[in-house]
């Protein structure tokens, strides 16, 4: 089995013994079970919506699964109970629905290999990670090549609140490996967080179809999940391509405003594939199409970076605290000498500023006063001691030519400033996306050439993940 | 006492985020996060210890090494990795790696 990615069999089986491990845990602490299931599926969607497991169901064998669980009453009031099932790829759901829809807890289980999926009107979904959202309208979830799902909502809106006037935050999931649970229940919390590309086709459908809804009101999710969204958008007229790498809906919207409506606002008309292309999944940045005005903008403003969420928990905080005081310090010791230059030049320019020239005469100025000593009188020892206090002075004055040299240095530093190695690369030196953690058996270095024997790591390069047991380097410095 | 070396992973960052979301909404306290953050440090650790086999190599030009309490934190530029399967070209890469001298491959914690 060469060339399967290790890597996500290694991440589940890491799930699962940490999981099980701290199952003890909440036990003792009296937390539901639920809650750890809460963790689970938390855990799986991040790492699942990461790009660290991008083959995760390519490769892998098992085949992604959908759960949808069914209200036993559609159009009513939410049932207390809940059921699941896992829509079946290919299958027609409304032909499986409908079977089971006599029935209150219907629940069955379906391996589905793939896309697409009909999910036909009435049916409440909700994401793995807990959203929940209540399909109204029959929808197709497909999956394009870019791992993007299309929603297609061939008639009019799909979310519709759960008969309630309640809070309702949906989120839509990587959709990927598309995990889909719903539940009916109503104290049940729904967010709506578009956390990976979405395509939603809306299409001449209206927000008046949305607006027919009554009562929905949007949330700002509680939690600010990862948020990065893109919306595209292309040719208005016919079918509108939303794709959104999640999206925080706005703050409370009710009665279906038109600023969040788009979102979720759903094409009338027709139903291609939507293929990754137009699609871009870059987080950041991304390329708007056709981009009608409105709908948009409001995704737009609320795109958040995700770098909040992608960004690794550095450890290290670089120096860029010191190394900017260290600058600070440095321009107050320029800006000191330069005044005192100036000090300097305005009260000695030359000639007698020499120290050197100046020790000289004072030397012979004493060696003549000691010849006179013995010849003059008070008068002339008073003319010598001003003369020498004169000289004292000069010298006081001369002393601060020492600080002439420091004249000099000011003047080469912004010479010399390009032998420094700039010191504003170590804070984002260290900051990079390409990431190795792991242990070394042996560092060593002859020179400046080096090796490493490195084990056990974990490799993350632009989001994509790896694993090794054993890793030799070599590198030059 | 295993490394916690490996919560900034893709795999540890998740896991924080998701015990940081349930520390929020109040469904677990935060002792009981740091009870699960070390269990996850056992379970990669040990993971990584016997379930992973395969070798790389790699090669690049140092841009800067650093050994600050027994962590050798480098950063290389224009590297290589080599696996049998595929080379794979980064222009940086950051390492962070801890002593791994005193864990044999065939501890468990």
């Amino acid at each position: 089995m060469d060339g399967v990615n290790p890597v996500p069999k290694l991440y589940r089986s890491v799930i699962e013994d940490v999981i099980e491990g701290v199952r003890d845990l909440f036990a003792e602490e009296g937390i539901e079970e639920q809650v750890l299931k809460d963790l689970k599926q938390l855990w799986e969607t991040k790492v699942l919506q990461s790009k660290a497991t991008e083959d995760f169901f390519r490769n892998s064998v098992h085949s992604p699964l959908f759960t949808l669980q069914l209200p036993h009453s559609l159009h009513q009031t939410l049932p207390s109970s809940t059921a699941s099932l896992l829509i079946p790829a290919g299958k027609t759901l409304p032909t499986f629905i409908t079977a089971e829809l006599g029935t209150s807890n219907s629940s069955a289980n379906f391996t589905y290999p793939g896309y697409p999926v009909h999910v036909p009107a009435g049916v409440t979904l909700q994401t793995a990670s807990g959203h929940l959202y209540k399909v109204n309208v029959p929808i197709m979830v497909t999956q394009t090549s870019g791992r993007a799902s299309i929603l297609q909502h061939p008639f009019q809106q799909v979310f519709q609140q759960l008969g309630q006037p309640s809070i309702i935050q949906t989120s839509i999931p990587q959709l990927n490996p598309y995990c889909l649970e719903a539940t009916t229940e109503k104290s049940q919390r729904m967010e709506t967080v578009l956390q990976q590309p979405v395509v939603l086709r809306s299409g001449t459908v209206d927000r008046k179809h949305l607006e027919n809804a009554t009562g929905d009101t949007l949330t700002h999710p509680g939690n600010e999940h990862k948020i990065m969204s893109e919306a595209l958008l292309s040719h208005p007229e016919n079918c509108q391509y939303i794709s959104l790498s999640g999206v925080v809906f706005p703050p409370q919207v009710s009665q279906m405003d038109s600023d969040v409506e788009p979102v979720l606002s759903v094409s009338a008309s027709m139903t291609q594939n939507l293929h990754g292309g137009p699609l871009s999944t870059g987080p950041q940045g991304a390329q708007h199409q056709h981009m009608p005005d409105v709908q948009l903008r409001v995704l737009k403003n609320r795109m958040c970076g995700c770098d909040s969420v992608k960004q690794p928990r550095n450890t290290e905080e670089p120096s860029s605290l010191p190394v900017s005081e260290k600058d600070s310090n440095s321009q107050m010791d320029l800006s000191i000498c330069v005044t005192d230059d100036d000090i300097n030049e305005i009260i000695q320019i030359d000639g007698t500023g020499d120290t050197s020239s100046s020790d000289e005469i004072g030397s012979t100025r004493d060696v003549d006063e000691n010849k006179f000593l013995g010849i003059t009188d008070v008068g002339d020892l008073k003319v010598l001691e001003e003369a020498s206090s004169i000289s004292n002075e000069d010298s006081t004055a001369n002393s601060s030519d020492n600080e002439d040299p420091q004249v000099d240095l000011v003047e080469e530093d912004p010479l010399n400033s390009g032998d420094d190695v700039s010191e504003q690369d170590v804070p984002d030196l260290f900051d990079t996306d390409n990431v190795i953690v792991c242990q070394y058996e042996k560092i060593h270095r002859s020179k400046n050439k080096w090796k490493f024997y490195l084990k056990d790591g974990v490799v993350c390069f632009g989001g994509r993940d790896y694993v090794f047991a054993k890793a030799i380097g070599d590198a030059e410095w | 006492m295993a490394y916690q070396l490996y919560r900034n992973t893709t795999l540890g960052n998740s896991l924080q985020e998701s015990l940081d979301e349930l520390i929020q909404s109040q469904q677990i306290i935060p002792q009981l996060a740091l009870q699960v953050l070390l269990q996850f440090d056992k379970a990669i650790n040990s993971a990584l210890a016997q379930t992973v086999r395969n070798r790389v190599n790699f090669r690049g030009s140092l841009n800067t090494y650093r050994f600050c309490d027994n962590v050798w934190t480098f950063v290389l530029n224009d590297v290589e990795f080599r696996e049998v399967t595929e080379l794979i070209k980064v222009d940086k890469v950051k390492i962070v790696a801890c002593d791994g001298k005193n864990t044999g491959s065939n501890t468990t914690e």
